[in-house]
C-alpha cells in the first residue's frame, strides 16, 4: 500500500506538469481549430532557453519563466500572424497541420545547429532534494513544478473565464461565426490565444528541463503524449486536459509500481482507448452537431 | 586578341601558377597519395558521437603523417556525412569503395550503422576496422573482414564488474541484487550476463525489470526495488536513465551498498554535472578507454588530441580514442605486412596481438575483441580504472558512501 501511495504522489506531481504543456495545446485548437503540432518543439525550446539562462546567468529555471514566457508569446503571435492566419481555403486546418510540423522540425534543426545532439538538464541545486512526509518522499522539484503549473493553469483559467478578452476566446471557441457578428475581433484574439498557448510551453519548458533531461529530438515523445492527453480530455478542453493529464500520470505510476514498468505507458493507452469507445468526444469534449 | 579571350587566358595562367604554389608550399612534389574512405554521422542523432570519430581518424591521420605515412604514402582521408542514417551509410561505402576507389575502409558510429556498413566491405574484400560497432547486430553476420577496436564486445562489457564482485571474500560480497534495465540490446544484456554470474555464484536476485526506452520517469521504478534493499543495484542503462535512477535514488534516499550502472557514470564529463558532484562517489561502471589509462601510447595520444584540440583529458570522448586506435590497427598491419592489400592486412589482423590505445587488441574470427573492459568507479570525485588490478590506478572502495557524502 505505501508503494501505492507513493505512486500515486508521484503520478499526480507529473501529471500536473504535462497538464501545464497540454493546456495550451487544447486551448489553440479549441480557438482555432489548429493542432499546434510544434507545442512538443516550442516546450523543448524553451527548456533550452531556461537551461541557457541558468548556465550562462545563474537565473532559476522557475524565475527564468518570466523572461522565457514574454518570448515565447511573442514567438507564437507571430508565427500565427504570418504564417497561420493568412491559410484561407476551406483545407486551412491540415495546411496549418503542416505548418506547425514544419515550425516543429525547425526548431529541432536550430537547436541541433546551436546545441548538438548532447543530452541537457538544468540541474539546480535543489534538484536532488526530497522533503519525507508521512514517511512518503515528496521531490522538492516535482512539488515545485506542480505548484508552478497550478498557478498558471488558475491565471489561465481566471483570464479565460473572468475577462473580457477571456470571453471573447470562448465566444470565439463555441461559435465564430456569432462571435464575429457580436463584434469579436476574431483575428486578434486567435492571434493572442496562439500566443498564449504558446507561452504555457514557457512555463512547461522551464519545468521540463528540471525534471528530465532532453535534446532537440525530444519532442517526438512530448507531442504524442500531449496530443493523447488533449484527445483523452477533449479537443479544445482545458479542464479536460488538466483531467487527462492527472490520469495519465496515476495510471503510468502505478502500474509500473504494481505491475511492470514495461506496462505502464500501454496501459494508460487502454484506459483512453475504453474512454474514448464510451466518450468518442473525450472526458469534457463536445459532440459536434450536424445535420 | 580580344578583350574576354585575354581575360580568360589571364585567369587560367593565374590558376595555374597559384596550384602550382599550392603544391610548392605542401612540401610534397611527386609523393603518393593514399586515400582512406569514411562513412560519418557528422548529422542527425549520432552527430556528436560521429564528430568524436572525426577527429579521432584526423588526429590519427596526422599523426601517421608526420611519421612518413603509410609504405611512404601520404594519408588522405575522404569522409562522407551519413547523416546517422544506415541506409544512406550503405550507400557512401558503395561510393567510396567503386567511385573514389580508396585504398582501405574505417567504420563508421554505432552498431546500427556498422552492421549494414560491413556487409558492403565484405562484398568488396576490404577489411573493415571499425570502432563504435561492438553490437550482436555486427557479429552475428559471422565477417571474416570486421575488426572491432575495443577491448570486448559491449555485451560482456560489465563481465568485469561481476569478475570483482566474485573476487571479494563471501562476508564482503552482497547477498541480494536488483536488476533494473533498460530495454535496449547494449542495455539489458549487459545486465542479464552480470544477473547470470552473480546468481551463479548464490547472490539472490529479488527484482528485475526491463523498462522501455520511452520512460522518461524512472522514480516508480527505484521506488519498487528500494522497498526490497538489496544490497547491490545492475543498472543495464544508457547515458540519461542512468541519471535519472541516481537522481530517484537520491530523492527516495535508498543508497545501496553497490552500485553498477553500465553506462552514464562512465562519462566524466556529463555524470558529475547531471547527478550533482556530491552523488558520485562509490558508482561503478565500465568503459572501454580512459585518459588516465595505461594503455600503449595512451599519454602521446592525449598530448597530441589537447594540442590539436584544446580542451583537456578530461574533456576527450572514448569514441575520439576508439577512432585513433582504428587507425593504430591498420598502421600496425601495413607495418607488419608491408603490404597495402587488404587481403594480406585481414589474413594478419586474425592472428597476434596488437597495442593500441584501447589497450592490446586480438580478435576471434568475426571480429569479436578477445580482451575485457575495464572496472571503473567514482573515488574522491575523481573516476578510476580499478579493476583488473593489472590496469588499475586506484583499489576499489565499497560500501558506497550514502548520498551527499562523496
Amino acid at each position: 500500500m505505501h508503494l501505492v501511495v507513493q505512486a500515486c504522489i508521484l503520478g499526480v506531481l507529473t501529471g500536473g506538469v504535462y497538464a501545464l504543456m497540454a493546456s495550451g495545446l487544447t486551448l489553440v485548437f479549441g480557438v482555432m481549430r489548429v493542432i499546434n503540432v510544434a507545442q512538443g518543439a516550442l516546450v523543448i525550446l524553451s527548456a533550452y532557453l531556461s537551461w541557457a539562462l541558468f548556465t550562462h546567468f545563474h537565473i532559476d529555471p522557475f524565475l527564468s519563466v518570466l523572461i522565457v514566457a514574454p518570448l515565447m508569446f511573442a514567438l507564437g503571435t507571430g508565427v500565427q500572424l504570418v504564417f497561420i492566419r493568412s491559410l484561407r481555403s476551406e483545407h486551412a486546418e491540415e495546411l496549418s497541420l503542416l505548418i506547425t510540423w514544419a515550425l516543429a522540425i525547425g526548431i529541432e534543426g536550430v537547436l541541433g545547429a546551436v546545441y548538438e545532439t548532447t543530452y541537457r538538464s538544468t540541474n539546480t541545486s535543489y534538484a536532488n532534494s526530497s522533503w519525507t512526509v508521512f514517511g512518503y518522499h515528496v521531490s522538492v522539484v516535482r512539488a515545485y513544478a506542480f505548484a508552478l503549473s497550478l498557478a498558471i493553469l488558475v491565471l489561465l483559467y481566471l483570464l479565460l473565464a473572468r475577462t473580457r478578452f477571456g470571453r471573447s476566446v470562448r465566444a470565439t471557441v463555441q461559435n465564430p461565426s456569432s462571435a464575429l457578428l457580436l463584434g469579436v475581433n476574431a483575428d486578434r484574439v486567435r492571434a493572442l490565444a496562439f500566443g498564449i498557448g504558446v507561452s504555457t510551453a514557457a512555463a512547461a519548458g522551464a519545468v521540463y528541463g528540471v525534471l528530465y533531461p532532453f535534446n532537440p529530438g525530444s519532442h517526438y515523445d512530448l507531442i504524442s503524449r500531449l496530443l493523447s492527453i488533449v484527445v483523452l480530455g477533449g479537443l479544445g478542453s482545458v479542464g479536460g486536459a488538466v483531467v487527462a493529464a492527472l490520469l495519465m500520470g496515476l495510471v503510468e505510476a502505478v502500474v509500473a509500481v504494481e505491475i511492470s514498468p514495461i506496462w505502464s505507458s500501454f496501459s494508460y493507452f487502454v484506459v483512453l482507448v475504453l474512454i474514448l469507445l464510451v466518450r468518442p468526444q473525450g472526458i469534457f469534449g463536445t459532440r459536434e452537431r450536424t445535420l | 586578341m580580344s578583350r574576354p579571350r585575354l581575360v580568360v587566358l589571364l585567369a587560367l595562367a593565374l590558376a595555374a601558377i597559384s596550384v602550382a604554389a599550392a603544391g610548392a608550399s605542401s612540401g610534397r612534389t611527386a609523393g603518393k597519395t593514399l586515400t582512406i574512405g569514411i562513412s560519418l554521422s557528422l548529422s542527425g542523432d549520432f552527430s556528436d558521437s560521429g564528430k568524436a570519430a572525426m577527429r579521432g581518424y584526423q588526429l590519427w591521420r596526422d599523426v601517421v603523417n608526420a611519421h612518413g605515412g603509410l609504405m611512404g604514402q601520404h594519408v588522405n582521408l575522404k569522409i562522407l556525412d551519413d547523416t546517422s542514417s544506415p541506409t544512406q551509410v550503405v550507400t557512401n561505402y558503395q561510393t567510396l569503395i567503386t567511385k573514389n576507389k580508396v585504398a582501405f575502409v574505417f567504420g563508421p558510429f554505432s552498431t546500427l550503422l556498422t552492421a549494414p556498413a560491413a556487409t558492403v566491405a565484405n562484398r568488396y574484400h576490404y577489411a573493415f576496422i571499425e570502432p563504435a560497432g561492438g553490437g550482436p547486430a555486427v557479429f552475428g553476420e559471422k565477417l571474416h573482414n570486421v575488426f572491432f577496436t575495443q577491448p570486448a564486445p559491449i555485451v560482456n562489457s560489465a563481465d568485469v564488474f561481476a569478475h570483482y564482485i566474485l573476487s571479494l571474500p563471501k562476508s564482503l560480497r552482497p547477498k541480494t541484487a536488483a536488476y533494473p534495465s533498460l530495454d535496449d540490446p547494449f542495455a539489458s544484456p549487459i545486465a542479464d550476463r552480470v544477473r547470470s554470474l552473480l546468481q551463479k555464484a548464490g547472490i539472490k536476485t529479488v527484482y528485475k525489470t526491463i523498462y522501455p526506452a520511452e520512460t522518461t520517469d524512472l522514480t516508480p521504478i527505484v521506488s519498487k526495488y528500494a522497498a526490497k534493499k538489496p544490497d547491490l543495484v545492475v543498472g543495464g542503462t544508457q547515458n540519461d536513465d542512468a541519471y535519472a535512477q541516481v537522481k530517484a535514488m537520491v530523492q527516495l534516499k535508498f543508497s545501496p551498498k553497490f552500485l553498477f550502472l553500465s553506462n552514464g557514470p562512465n562519462d566524466p564529463a556529463e555524470f558529475p554535472s547531471k547527478v550533482g558532484r556530491k552523488n558520485i562517489d562509490g558508482i561503478f561502471s565500465t568503459g572501454d578507454w580512459f585518459p588516465d589509462s595505461k594503455a600503449p601510447g595512451n599519454k602521446a595520444f592525449v598530448k597530441a588530441y589537447v594540442k590539436k584540440y584544446g580542451g583537456s583529458a578530461g574533456s576527450i570522448d572514448p569514441t575520439s580514442a576508439e577512432a585513433f586506435a582504428t587507425g593504430q590497427v591498420l598502421q600496425l598491419a601495413v607495418a607488419k605486412t608491408h603490404s597495402l592489400d587488404n587481403g594480406k592486412i585481414i589474413s594478419a589482423l586474425h592472428k597476434g596481438k596488437w597495442p593500441t590505445v584501447e589497450g592490446v587488441l586480438h580478435w576471434n574470427s568475426i571480429g569479436e575483441p578477445q580482451g575485457s573492459d575495464l572496472l571503473v568507479e567514482w573515488i574522491h570525485g575523481k573516476l578510476y580504472p580499478v579493476y583488473p588490478k593489472s590496469i588499475a590506478l586506484h583499489s576499489p572502495t565499497a560500501p558506497k558512501p550514502p548520498w551527499g557524502k562523496g
